[in-house]
This record gives C-alpha cells, structure tokens and sequence, in this order.
C-alpha cells in the first residue's frame, strides 16, 4: 500500500536521500519541510500519512517541537531520524507516539523497514 | 567586588555551644543556619545545600557520623562538605569511624575561634574547586556529545552524497562501481552508529552490526524482492575493538557482495550464510559461505580490489584467510585472534 510522506530535514542532501529511499519503497513524498512552520503548512494543507523528522533541526530540538505540533493538531505521528538517539532524546519523544527510530548514520535498508513498519500501524 | 556570603550549617542539639559556634561563624563574615537534630541538618541540606556542615557528632535523634554517611550517600547532597565536631572524651575510633563515613575533616572541641575559621575556609575553598571541576567535566561531556553527533552527521552527508551521485549514473558498470564504493563506505560509517550507544565506546557489539550491514547489502542488491537470495546470519555474542569490528565488516561487505554477485545456483535460490564464531582458543572465524559456483581465478580477479582488501584486511586482524571449495559449496574463512579490547569504566 502506498502512503503519503512528509519529509522533515534542515539538510537538504540528507533530505533528497530520504526522498529517494522513500519513493524507491513506492511511496510518495508529499514535501521537504525545513522547520516546524513549514512542516505544519503541508500537513494543513494534505494530510501526510506518517513524518520523517530530523530531531535537531537548526541545531536545536525544533524537530521535536514540530513533530509535536504535527501530532496535536492533525494527529500525524513521526519516524525519528537523529544521530543522537540516547535513552533522554527517546524519552522526549514517548507522548508523540513514535512510529519508530532511526539513527544517523542511516542504512538505506533500516530506513526502509521503519517506512514500511509506519505504514503498517498507521493503516493498522 | 566581594564574595558572596557562604552559607554554614551549624548543627548541636547544645544551645550554648551552637550559640557559642554560630557567633564565631558570623563574625568571621559567615550566613549561618542552624538545626538541633539530625533529621533537622538532612532537611536543611537538601532545601539549602549550604556548601559546609559543622556537625556534633552527638545528636538526640541520628548520630552525627549517620547523618554525614547518608549526606555523601546522596548524590544530591555528597558535594557537601562535612566538618565533624566532638568534644574532648571521643575515643580516637569514633573520629576515625567518622572520617571513614566520609566526613571532610574532625575538631575536637574546644577549638579556638581562629581554627575554626581557618578550617571552615579551607573545607569551603576545597568545595569551590571540586565544584569548578564538575562544571568543566560536565562542559567537556557535552563538547563531546557534540562532536559526536557532529561526525554522525557528516558521516550521514558523505553517505547521502555518494547515494545522490550514484543514481546520476546511466551506464551499469559505473553504477555497479560506485555501488561499491558505497557499500564501502557504509560499512565504515555505520559503525558510529553502533558506538557510544552503551557503556563502552571502544568496542562494538557485533551481531547488530553485522545484521544491520547484511540486511543493507541484500536491499541494495535487489535480490530481496526476487526471491533470488536469502542470507543467513550467525553471530555469536561478542565485542570487538573498534578496528577490528570495521576490518571484519569490510571483510564481510567484500565477501557478501561477492557472493550476491556470482552464487546463481542452477536450481534454487542462492543461499549464503556469513558466520562469526569463536573458534578454538582465543580465535574467532569469520566464514561466508554459498551454494553458488566458485568463482573463476581469473587474473583480474585476484588483482582486483576487493581480493586485496579482503587479504589486507586479515593480515591487519594477524588472520589467515582460507579457501574451501565442494561440490555445491564455496566459502571463505578468516581465523583471527580474539583481542581483548582496552577495558573501559565509566568514571562513577
């Protein structure tokens, strides 16, 4: 079954890789976000499925802070992508009920299990 | 511009001698507070955390020596510094008693005023730079964080990079051989994935590692959703140094690569099997295996990169590589010696 992705990610050469991965897996992406604000302007506008989030946006933890947006107002859950995943960044992101985590640097391969697990629950 | 006032907590159940002790305290420039008892002194620390407890070592409820254990036993608390009090008739095994529950420093009364305020400075001068010291530790902790996750990022560009780069390719060689070298290179990076994940940075834990990296290689090989290969994974549980755990990937990323290449069994799917087992005393094998036909000795392929890592790489691990062909099978092992890794403690 094909979903519709939101792509979350300040780094837009990370950002087009994922894209890649993600329409290799046969889904669509609907945009790259770079920040909260643009994330919630696409998410208004069609409802993605599931996000791909980049925790640290800007250096910052923006990406929790959009994904929590996402998640109270349209009830869009998120895959997180960090390259810092320890037990207190897993913690922060528990109440947005994660759809799963994948740490930087990626394997292809583990992104796309996440994906395909996402679309499952989300459809499930 | 002057110091702050420090703060002291006085504690004695005695009004007179707390009276006597506070006084001097105030007069050497201190901000005193003052409890009676020992729940009263713990209370007081925990809401306050003065930086000094001067303490008798006879309180009405918890002993002076108790009171001072569960301070240093409480991380909250244990940066307090204690100076334990007594009067004249202590035997020495109680002042030592009391240092062994990890008091800071003992008087025996009566002290003089000018004593008690040398050591007070002292005790609180020595708390000022333990206090300076775990600030710089916990400021180097997060540089650390920082750079770590600074080269998981451009490990994560690099890789992201090489992927764009790569589907610009129309013709398949040059496809398969940046193919390569990203496969390369992942096994590289995807160590740091692994590492400072758990308790011990300097080595990797291997079965995920190699998991992750084998699951990576068949996805990228197509081979998955045509059923054409199915790849078998034994690792038992071990760590390696951080070195030996990439020249064991690379070695595997070669091998498995190789094997997803040529092993086209005439019936049936390929099968290949990469094992990494403990073998023997103190040496580990690496072994890949099909049931496709060996490949040809060619030339070429024995000067070809891949042939040369896999031979570099061994001799780096002081491995052998061995060659076992039969009829159906073709596998390659590499024996190495099980190095002990640095140990590693966490300093608390």
């Amino acid at each position: 079954m094909a979903a519709t992705v939101l792509i979350v990610e300040d780094q837009i050469l990370i950002a087009w890789h994922l894209s890649d991965l993600v329409e290799g897996a046969g889904h669509r992406v609907l945009a790259i976000a770079r920040d909260p604000a643009e994330a919630m302007e696409t998410a208004a506008r069609e409802r993605p499925d599931f996000a791909l989030m980049d925790i640290r946006l800007h250096g910052g933890t923006s990406g929790l802070e959009a994904a929590r947006m996402l998640f109270e107002c349209w009830g869009v859950r998120s895959i997180f992508i960090s390259a810092n995943l320890d037990p207190a960044t897993r913690a922060q992101t528990e109440p947005l009920r994660p759809l799963g985590y994948v740490g930087k640097p990626f394997l292809p391969a583990e992104v796309i299990t996440a994906v395909e697990r996402a679309v499952k629950t989300v459809a499930g | 511009m002057s110091e702050p006032r420090e703060t002291i907590l006085n504690v004695n159940d005695n009004e007179a001698a707390r009276y006597a002790t506070s006084r001097i305290l105030h007069r050497a420039g201190f901000k005193v507070l003052e409890a009676g008892t020992g729940g009263e002194a713990l209370q007081i620390v925990r809401e306050d955390l003065p930086p000094l407890v001067i303490m008798d070592i006879n309180l009405p409820d918890i002993s002076g020596v108790e009171v001072c254990r569960r301070l240093k036993a409480d991380p909250a608390t244990a940066s307090t510094m204690v100076l334990q009090m007594s009067a004249t008739n202590i035997a020495v095994t109680d002042r030592v008693n009391s240092l062994a529950a990890g008091a800071d420093s003992f008087l025996v009364e009566p002290v003089e005023p000018e004593e008690l305020e040398a050591v007070s400075r002292a005790l609180l001068r020595l708390h000022r730079s333990e206090a300076a010291l775990r600030r710089s530790l916990a400021e180097r902790e997060l540089l650390l964080k920082e750079v770590n996750h600074r080269v998981k990022n451009s490990l994560q560009l690099v890789l992201s990079m090489l992927s764009l780069q790569g589907h610009r390719f129309k013709e398949p060689e040059t496809r398969e051989l940046f193919a390569k070298a990203i496969s390369r290179v992942t096994a590289i990076a995807a160590i740091h994935e692994r590492l400072y994940q758990d308790a011990d940075p300097l080595t990797v834990e291997m079965h995920t590692y190699l998991t992750g990296l084998c699951a990576e290689l068949v996805r990228a090989s197509g081979m998955e959703e045509s059923a054409q290969a199915s790849l078998h994974i034994e690792v038992e549980e071990m760590r390696l140094p951080t070195e030996h755990g990439v020249a064991v990937a690379l070695v595997v990323n070669e091998l498995v690569m190789n094997a997803l290449k040529h092993a086209q069994p005439t019936n049936g799917p390929a099968v290949i099997n990469v094992l990494l087992l403990r073998f023997g005393t103190g040496q580990v094998r690496l072994s890949v295996a099909d049931n496709g036909a060996a490949p040809e000795q060619t030339s070429s392929e024995v000067a070809g990169l891949g042939t040369q890592l896999i031979r570099m790489l061994a001799r780096q691990l002081n491995g052998t590589v061995g060659i076992e062909r039969a009829a159906g099978t073709y596998a390659v092992h590499v024996t190495f010696p099980l190095q002990s890794a640095v140990s590693w403690r966490q300093p608390y």
